[in-house]
């Protein structure tokens, strides 16, 4: 697969303090860069600009599913065969990004899921972090019937085919499951990969709370039972 | 309880007349019921939903004029008073019509997503990336 028919896509909602050493580092490895825009107040998305990624503007916040989901449209529309989803404040390593499109490369699998869980960087991880994390992957296996160690890892990577056939409804954090029950039901092959998260006092304050992942939940809950 | 019991409060309609506050309630429901109607015909709403709605409106109307046989629900359904029962019967209907507003919500969040993203891919900036690639 050649280089350029690899995606990077990054969802962004004030990330103007970050975004521009995230698309600074990948363009080192990546050609193609989408940052999407989800609303930012800041200025996200002329940063993101000047740093060299192709920039797409959610007029109004619609959510990181959502802004996942145009990102991937986009892509899709530029004949991308591979596309990685990366987040946009800066805790994932762009080294990973090599062993996370390998076996999509090789023809292994469909849906390549970054785990913080398989390495022992996994010991990094905050404590109520973990604790929540592993809440989710229990709720993975019960309701998603699907076997990972991480459900709500960012970094990612989809075959041509498998983009294609992801559609996330889910605007906001619930995506995350939504995906997996996707990956669950389409039957599309997937695989884990070991990658390395880098906390930072940034990224932590952007990240969940307990009550921002009972949210995730309710969310998650409705969009199953809801038309 | 015996079916005599169930039944005693039906009788004959109260044989006063109408007081304010029944005149004011059924000309309210004739309105809500017109415009259910209304909705129906001109698909504003499902069939289903509109069925739902005008039997609900017409139900309220029955309790308003014929309050005692709301007495003989209440005493089938285990409940005790025709008044709990309406107050029981108003908070359902009451969820019902929250669950409704917020599914509704929910798919004009949905149509939002939709239409933000199809702005989005059309006002696409292209950056360096793509400008290499098209040279």
């Amino acid at each position: 697969m050649a280089a350029d028919a690899v995606f990077v896509v990054i969802p962004a909602y004030n990330e103007g303090q970050a975004i521009e050493a995230v698309v600074g580092r990948l363009r080192s490895t990546c050609e193609n860069i989408i940052v999407v825009d989800d609303g930012s107040d800041d200025a996200t998305a002329a940063v993101a600009a000047r740093a060299g990624a192709t920039v797409l503007r959610h007029v109004i916040n619609r959510g990181q599913g959502a802004a996942l989901q145009t990102g991937i449209e986009f892509a899709l529309s530029q004949g991308a065969q591979c596309i990685v989803t990366f987040d946009a404040d800066g805790q994932h390593r762009v080294e990973d990004i090599a062993a996370l499109i390998a076996p999509i490369q090789r023809g292994d699998a469909d849906i390549v899921l970054g785990s913080r869980f398989l390495n022992s960087s996994a010991k990094s991880v905050p404590a109520g972090r973990r604790f929540t994390l592993r809440l989710a992957v229990w709720f993975s296996r019960i309701v998603n019937r699907i076997k990972v160690t991480d459900t709500h890892n960012g970094l990612r990577a989809f075959s041509r085919r498998a983009a294609q056939r992801i559609d996330l409804k889910l605007d906001r954090m619930a995506h995350a499951s939504e995906l997996l029950d996707q990956i669950s039901e389409s039957r599309l092959r997937y695989c884990e990969v070991p990658v390395q998260i880098h906390y930072t006092d940034y990224s932590q304050a952007k990240g969940q709370s307990a009550l921002g992942a009972f949210r995730i939940v309710l969310h998650y809950i409705l969009g199953k039972v809801l038309p | 309880m015996t079916l005599a019991q169930v039944i005693e409060p039906l009788g004959s309609a109260p044989s006063h007349a109408p007081v304010g506050f029944q005149i004011v309630a059924l000309t309210i429901l004739a309105v809500f019921l017109v415009l259910t109607i209304t909705a129906g015909l001109f698909k504003k709403v499902t069939r289903g939903e509109a069925a739902f709605w005008g039997v609900v409106w017409i139900a309220a109307a029955v309790a308003i004029v014929r309050y005692d046989w709301t007495m003989v629900v209440a005493r089938m359904l285990g409940i005790g008073r025709g008044a709990d029962l309406l107050l029981y019967g108003s908070v359902g209907v009451m969820l019902v019509g929250f669950m409704m507003v917020y599914v509704r919500l929910r798919r004009l969040r949905r149509e939002i997503t939709l239409i933000t993203r199809h702005l989005a891919l059309n006002e696409a900036q292209r950056g360096p990336s793509f400008e290499k690639q098209k040279n």
